[in-house]
C-alpha cells in the first residue's frame, strides 16, 4: 500500500500507479504545473481552414464536445480549456487528427509510460485491447506503434497555441500548402518549442523514455516487441519487462508536425504534433561516423 | 542546428532513404501502405535514389551514418541489419537486391 501525501490509502491498483507516476514525474522531470498565459484573441482570430480543418465556432465547438464527448473521452481535456482553445481542439477532432488524443493533457502521466515501455495506445478505449497493444485509431487491429520516446503538451491551451502558430510557420504552411498527389508526403517538420511558446513554456511538457538495454536502444525495441507480444497471446515473456524513465527537460526541445494527405480535401493535413526533447545530436562528424 | 540527419546532410550518405523511411514509418506517423505504394512508382526519381540506397544499405548496413536510421525511424527489428532487409522484401518483394 502506498500512502499518498493527502494521507489516503491508495488501495486501487490502477489509481496507485497513476500516483506512482506522476510522483517520478514531479521528482525526475522539469513539470511546471503553473497555468499558461493564453492569448484568447490570438486563439479567436485564427481561421481553422489554415490548417485544412473545418470550420467551427466557439458555440458550434462547445455543442460538438457535448454531443461527442462520450464516445470520445479525450475531449473532457477540453474542460481545462479556454472557449477558444476549445474551438481549435473541437476542430481538430472533427477532421480525424491525433495530435490532441495521445500528446494532449488528457494522456496521463500512467498513460504515457505505459504507451512507451507496453505499447498500451491511450486512443484505445477498451482496456482488453489497450492491453494487448491493439492501436485505437487504426483499422483491422493492427498493433500501436511506440518510438522511444511519448510525450504530451499537458495544457489545452498552450497545446492550441503551439499548434496555430506552427501551422503558419513558413516550414509547415510550406508542407500544408503543396497540392496533393503521387509523390512523397512532406516530411515531418521540427520547429524549436522556444518559437511557438515562451521559453519557459516547455516545462508544460512531460514526457517518458523507453530506458535503453545494456545501452543499447535498438535491444530496447526489439525487446519491447518480443514482451508486448508474448503478453498479448498469454505466453510468459522470455525477455525482461520494458522500463521507462521520465524525460528530465525539454529546454531546447522541439515541437514536430507530422503530415499525411486529406485525399477528400485534396491537401495535406497536419496529422500529429508533439513536443520532443532535445535532439541528443552526435558529437562525432559525419565522416567519422562512417566506416572506411 | 537542424534536428534531422537530412536536413544536417542533406548531400549525405543514405539521406534520401533516411528520411523517406522516417517520413512513413515514423511511430507517431506509421503508413507503411502509402510507403508501399510510393516505392511502386517506379518513375519517380526520388524513389529511384531510395531502392538504390535501400540495395546499398541492404548490402553493407555498416555504411549506415552512425545511428542515424535507428533514431530516426525507430524499428523494433533489433538492428539495422534485420530492419533493412524487412524493409526490402515488404517493398520489393523477391527481387534480388
Amino acid at each position: 500500500m502506498v500512502e499518498p501525501p493527502q494521507g489516503q490509502v491508495l488501495d486501487d491498483p490502477e489509481r496507485r500507479r497513476e500516483e506512482s507516476a506522476e510522483s517520478r514525474q514531479r521528482v525526475e522531470g522539469d513539470w511546471d504545473e503553473r497555468p499558461f498565459k493564453v492569448d484568447r484573441a490570438e486563439l479567436a482570430r485564427f481561421d481553422l481552414k489554415r490548417a485544412g480543418l473545418p470550420d467551427m465556432s466557439v458555440e458550434s465547438a462547445a455543442k460538438y464536445i457535448e454531443e461527442h464527448r462520450a464516445s470520445r473521452p479525450w475531449l473532457a481535456m477540453t474542460d481545462r480549456a479556454c472557449p477558444e482553445a476549445r474551438r481549435i481542439i473541437a476542430a481538430l477532432d472533427a477532421a480525424g487528427g491525433h495530435a490532441h488524443i495521445r500528446h494532449e493533457g488528457w494522456v496521463t502521466e500512467e498513460a504515457n509510460r505505459s504507451r512507451v515501455a507496453y505499447r498500451e495506445d491511450p486512443a484505445q478505449l477498451d482496456p482488453e485491447r489497450r492491453h494487448a497493444g491493439i492501436d485505437g485509431l487504426r483499422e483491422n487491429d493492427k498493433g500501436h506503434r511506440s518510438g522511444d520516446v511519448t510525450t504530451r503538451i499537458t495544457d489545452p491551451d498552450a497545446f492550441a497555441t503551439a499548434f496555430i502558430r506552427g501551422v503558419e510557420h513558413p516550414r509547415v504552411r510550406e508542407a500544408l500548402d503543396r497540392p496533393t498527389g503521387s509523390s512523397k508526403w512532406p516530411g515531418e517538420v521540427a520547429i524549436p518549442i522556444s518559437d511557438l511558446l515562451d521559453p519557459d513554456d516547455c516545462r508544460l511538457c512531460t514526457g517518458w523514455r523507453l530506458e535503453p538495454v545494456d545501452g543499447n536502444i535498438d535491444t530496447a525495441r526489439q525487446n519491447r516487441s518480443d514482451w508486448v507480444t508474448a503478453r498479448a497471446a498469454g505466453r510468459k515473456p522470455d525477455v525482461p519487462e520494458p522500463r521507462a524513465a521520465p524525460v528530465s527537460t525539454f529546454r531546447g526541445g522541439e515541437i514536430v508536425f507530422a503530415f499525411a494527405p486529406n485525399d477528400s480535401e485534396k491537401r495535406y493535413q497536419v496529422v500529429t504534433m508533439f513536443p520532443r526533447p532535445a535532439h541528443q545530436q552526435s558529437d562525432v562528424p559525419l565522416e567519422n561516423q562512417l566506416k572506411e | 542546428m537542424a534536428p534531422f540527419y537530412w536536413e544536417r546532410h542533406p548531400n549525405g550518405p543514405f539521406a534520401t532513404l533516411i528520411e523517406i523511411a522516417t517520413t512513413y514509418l515514423d511511430p507517431e506517423n506509421y503508413n507503411p501502405e502509402a510507403l508501399e505504394r510510393l516505392a511502386r512508382q517506379e518513375g519517380d526519381q526520388e524513389m529511384r535514389v531510395f531502392k538504390s540506397e535501400l540495395r546499398e544499405a541492404v548490402k553493407d548496413p555498416s555504411q549506415l551514418p552512425g545511428d542515424e536510421l535507428s533514431r530516426s525511424v525507430q524499428y523494433e527489428d533489433g538492428s539495422p541489419e534485420a530492419f533493412l532487409h524487412r524493409l526490402w522484401r515488404d517493398l520489393y518483394g523477391d527481387e534480388t537486391p
